[in-house]
């Protein structure tokens, strides 16, 4: 059994999508969502974005079908582009930052390591052999110490053509800014 | 050698007078503007117009309305504000300006 559609309310609009570009679909605005992360005016962009792709794909459409598949979606999201922020200029190198963060896209655990090499400028593999060895000898505090990154550091914003984020670094991700949102919603 | 990585952050400068140049004209929505800048130096897409747009409209230089259409959903229709008349009269100036110079420096 599979499922064969699904009906997605862009923007005010109504169009039916297969699974497999109801997909892409998701990946794109979660993409547009996590770059516009600092700009005041995000709901306003995603609700043009939403508009310009259900424009763009009932021009593509068939009549006979009114079934929008990675077919008319593809060339539809190539010709709207990736999302640009006009608010941050050009993402400066990854080297060249020297802020403290974690980085999700390629991580393992949620990018903590990552965070660390990138901020010492030293291969992400050697961080790694040194946290291990350091779980290893340090009965369990590096597990704590971990944790406390994992909560503390914030989350870099997304590379341009960077690796995928994996599920453990995603749900690690979810689970830390849910449980921040949460804080701040008690503390305020 | 390719001048190119030191000519794209000057076109990144320029689309946004030339997107209130555009505005300026006439009252258009989004594919008008895209329309217009395709094939010249600043061609671009609609995942980098819709954030400038928003962006010019939080600094109070364009405003929309929905617009119905013929063909398929409302419109978002944008024009210049008295504050984005004014920034562009000042851009244009400037650009005169500044083109003036280099023309005339090293000669």
């Amino acid at each position: 059994m599979e499922r064969i559609s699904v009906t997605v309310r862009l923007n005010g609009i109504n169009l039916q999508f297969d699974e497999p570009a109801f997909a892409r679909l998701q990946a794109y605005l979660k993409d547009a969502e996590r770059t516009l992360e600092r700009n005041p005016d995000r709901a306003e962009i995603l609700g043009d974005l939403e508009h310009a792709v259900a424009d763009q794909c009932m021009r593509r459409v068939p009549a006979d079908r009114k079934l929008v598949t990675l077919a008319e979606l593809e060339p539809a999201l190539e010709e709207i582009g990736a999302v640009q922020d006009p608010g941050i200029a050009e993402p400066p190198p990854a080297t060249a930052t020297r802020r403290l963060e974690q980085i999700s896209e390629g991580a393992v655990i949620s990018g903590v390591c990552q965070g660390i090499a990138r901020y010492l400028g030293v291969d992400v593999t050697l961080v790694r052999v040194i946290a291990l060895v350091l779980l290893l000898v340090s009965g369990g505090t590096m597990i704590v110490v971990y944790l406390c990154m994992m909560l503390l550091l914030p989350f870099a914003a997304p590379q341009r053509g960077g690796e995928p984020v994996r599920r453990i670094p995603a749900k690690c991700r979810e689970f830390v800014e849910a449980l921040r949102s949460k804080l701040s919603t008690v503390a305020s | 050698m390719t001048i190119e990585p030191k000519l794209a952050p000057i076109r990144k400068g320029l689309l946004e007078f030339l997107v209130l140049k555009i505005v300026g004209a006439r009252s258009v929505y989004v594919p008008d503007i895209l329309r217009r800048l395709a094939g010249t130096e600043f061609a671009t897409q609609e995942g980098t117009l819709y954030p400038l747009l928003s962006k010019l409209r939080r600094e109070d230089l364009v405003q929309y309305e929905w617009q119905e259409s013929d063909a398929g959903p409302p419109r978002k229709y944008y024009r210049l504000t008295d504050a984005g008349k004014a920034q562009l009269a000042a851009l244009d100036d400037y650009w005169i300006r500044i083109n003036r110079t280099i023309s005339d420096i090293g000669h």
